[in-house]
């Protein structure tokens, strides 16, 4: 960066518009038709004036509307259903009244169970609404609130991502992500904040090369024991590990030196996604984050692409629908989507699904009351974000499994640290959420027979046998309850059926021939299954 | 070349101006930029987010007692992160079964050897029991090093592994 650039950089209030943006926007189209320069107009809108000598590395870093545009539906989409995903774990939190935070004084004030599901809920709605440009100067300092509560709030989330995340989303509030009046694609819009993202991920690499610099990661033995699937395959086929890591390293020294700055942007887009890519294919357990970086790629790829992209007819065609809905105005819109947006919470299977759709409410009621105070209507905007959000709890309940996780972690913790009623509790959402799940008639067929309910127990067992006849525990378990109830013949052939349904099962043939010789240990409790897992 | 010089000491001109590559006018432009940043609260923000990532993760490398603990430090897919341990802990003499007292999520954590999340352990334990010996061992093995073994004391006395 020589200061000649810097100069060409600075904007000139006699050269409006492109021109003041240096030879960056040299590779950016020129409009087909003549826009009323739309550069000033954008800048004016972005805060007080900044001092004669701010340094434009900083203040004068420009990307244009499209790219950002694009960008902020890519990443808070992908942010609020990873948010969404991460219910599953919710069950963890406080479990036992143990927390452990990443900083003492946040013990006192760690999420629970409940607090970390509706918390999750209500990063997932922030998030939703920040993608589609909805009072993103409202929302994404909440979310980033509620992300940092959740992640520092307990080293439960250790996972090193989510740091990133809860700095990157702190920092992204600062961003600009709303449409400035009249922008249009190849309009630029002037945001430190940006910047500050690109450096962070460039110190991130740094540091990540630099904790690479050890005979245990240059050997290969440290990427060998954590990569699987098939890019273990085709690296062992090709450079082998200790070629594959040490690339590793020059790579993230590679992005950390060239993500940051414009003019190396056409090396670290290429070899960045490439590398992102890699990791998605990695097999590591890193949930959405390799797509999320890919997403955060976005911002290094040639502006030229996105204005290019935002002219397209398709493209142009979504932009003009979308520009139609911003300008609406509707009472009627806002109220049908407040009162679906609570008729779209109560089908949510979480626990507080309805509860944290009555909290998220607040929100387009805010924005009424806003509307209201300025002697306007609610935009229709807010009804579709609105409704968008809650659609997407609903979506991502319905094909993934975290209703079902969630009720059986919490069921499992629940049962291990020996509180059977709560266990009971969550069996019983457990087998509403997921009838055909082996695991959740399992349990609750054994926490009722041995509870002394033995009729609705065996109804739950004998529905476990009938989801998987290939496994013994739900056969042995009724074969115990007869033998406890002098049924021996009944407990006999039972047992028979689980011996014979997984053969391989020694406590299955155990417990056959215990019962067969008569043994009253046979009535004894075995190991339960799933704490072996 | 030797007259020039003297020309130039004669003349009594300023020593030639540093090139932009020079390193002492690269410190002097980014001590500049740093006293333009300074009188913004954005500036303020850049600065601050770049000085604590530059130097958290130089703390994990100088002053971090438990290097199991790679927090903060960017540290992703490193050796660390494949460290085991086996955790065994006794209350009073006899052996503790941890599942009945925490979370599964907590004991894979102590099985990766977090030092602060067993000695919270061991606090809840001694609170728990009023007081009886609570010993914690663990017995790390390690890719490429030696194994280590920590603990082996009561942690209602010796609070810090």
């Amino acid at each position: 960066m020589s200061k000649k650039r810097n100069r060409s950089n600075r904007p000139r209030p006699d050269k409006p518009g492109p021109a003041s943006s240096g030879s960056r926007t040299s590779d950016v189209p020129p409009p087909k038709e003549p826009s009323p320069a739309p550069l000033p107009v954008a800048r004016a809108k972005l805060g007080k004036p900044l001092p004669p000598r701010a340094p434009l590395f900083w203040f004068g870093f420009e990307v244009p509307w499209a790219k950002l545009a694009l960008a902020r539906f890519v990443l808070f989409g992908l942010l609020a259903v990873d948010a969404f995903l991460q219910i599953r774990h919710a069950p963890r939190y406080g479990a036992g009244d143990f927390n452990v935070g990443h900083f003492p004084f946040l013990d006192g004030i760690a999420p629970g169970r409940a607090g970390y599901e509706v918390g999750q809920l209500l990063t997932t709605y922030l998030f939703a609404l920040a993608a589609l440009g909805v009072a993103t100067r409202l929302v994404l300092p909440i979310a980033a609130a509620i992300y940092a509560w959740l992640y520092f709030g307990s080293q439960l989330d250790s996972y090193q991502h989510h740091y990133l995340v809860a700095i990157l989303v702190a920092i992204s509030c600062f961003v600009p992500w709303q449409r400035p009046p009249n922008a249009e694609p190849a309009t630029p819009v002037r945001t430190w904040a940006v910047r500050l993202i690109l450096v962070q991920l460039a110190i991130m690499y740094l540091w990540a090369a630099i904790s690479k610099l050890d005979p245990t990661w240059t050997s290969g033995r440290t990427l060998g024991g954590q990569l699987t699937g098939s890019l273990r395959a085709a690296i062992d086929n090709t450079v082998g590990m200790q070629a594959a890591s040490i690339a590793v390293i020059a790579v993230e020294l590679v992005l950390a030196a060239t993500i940051w700055l414009r003019p190396t942007w056409k090396i670290a887009a290429p070899l960045g996604l490439l590398f992102h890519l890699g990791i998605a294919q990695s097999g590591l357990e890193i949930g959405l984050f390799a797509y999320l970086m890919l997403g955060f790629y976005l911002l290094v790829i040639p502006d030229a692409f996105f204005v290019w992209l935002a002219e397209t007819p398709p493209v142009r065609s979504i932009r003009t629908a979308l520009h139609r809905i911003t300008r609406a105005t509707s009472w009627a819109a806002w109220a049908i989507a407040l009162a679906a947006g609570l008729g779209i919470g109560a089908l949510v299977r979480l626990e507080h699904g309805l509860s944290a759709a009555i909290a998220v409410s607040a929100i387009p009621v805010a924005l009424a009351v806003h509307a209201r105070l300025l002697g306007t209507s609610p935009g229709t905007v807010v009804a579709v974000a609105h409704l968008w959000a809650l659609v997407l709890w609903l979506a991502a309940d319905r094909v993934s499994a975290v209703s079902a996780d969630y009720y059986k972690y919490w069921a499992g913790s629940q049962r291990r640290l020996g509180d059977v009623a709560t266990a009971e509790y969550a069996y019983r959402k457990l087998v509403d959420v997921a009838p055909d799940l082996e695991l959740g008639h399992y349990y609750l067929g054994r926490i009722l027979t041995t509870d002394g309910r033995g009729d609705e127990g065996l109804e739950h067992l004998r529905e476990a046998q009938r989801l998987e006849p290939g496994r013994a525990r739900a056969w042995m378990v009724e074969a115990r309850w007869l033998a406890s109830q002098g049924k021996h013949a009944d407990a006999v052939a039972k047992a028979r059926q689980a011996a014979f349904a997984e053969p391989s099962n020694g406590e299955a043939r155990t417990l056959l021939e215990t019962l067969i010789a008569n043994r009253p240990a046979a009535a004894g409790r075995l190991e339960d299954d799933l704490e072996k897992l | 070349m030797a007259s020039s010089k003297l020309k130039s000491r004669s003349r009594s001109k300023p020593a030639p101006r540093p090139t932009p590559n020079d390193p002492i006018e690269w410190l002097f432009r980014a001590a500049r930029a740093v006293g333009v940043l300074v009188k913004t609260w954005q500036g303020w923000l850049i600065l601050v987010v770049i000085a604590a990532q530059l130097l958290l993760p130089l703390h994990y490398y100088t002053a971090r007692r438990d290097l199991h603990d790679e927090r903060f430090a960017w540290r992703m897919f490193s050796p660390i992160r494949m460290t085991e341990c086996a955790v065994r802990a006794t209350l009073d003499g006899a052996p503790l079964p941890l599942e009945r007292e925490f979370h599964e999520a907590w004991i894979a954590l102590a099985r990766r050897g977090r030092f602060v999340v067993v000695e919270q352990m061991g606090a809840r334990l001694c609170e728990k029991y009023a007081q009886k010996p609570v010993v914690f061992h663990l017995d790390c093995k390690y890719v490429g090093q030696p194994s280590q073994s920590f603990g082996g004391f009561n942690l209602c006395n010796v609070p810090l592994l």
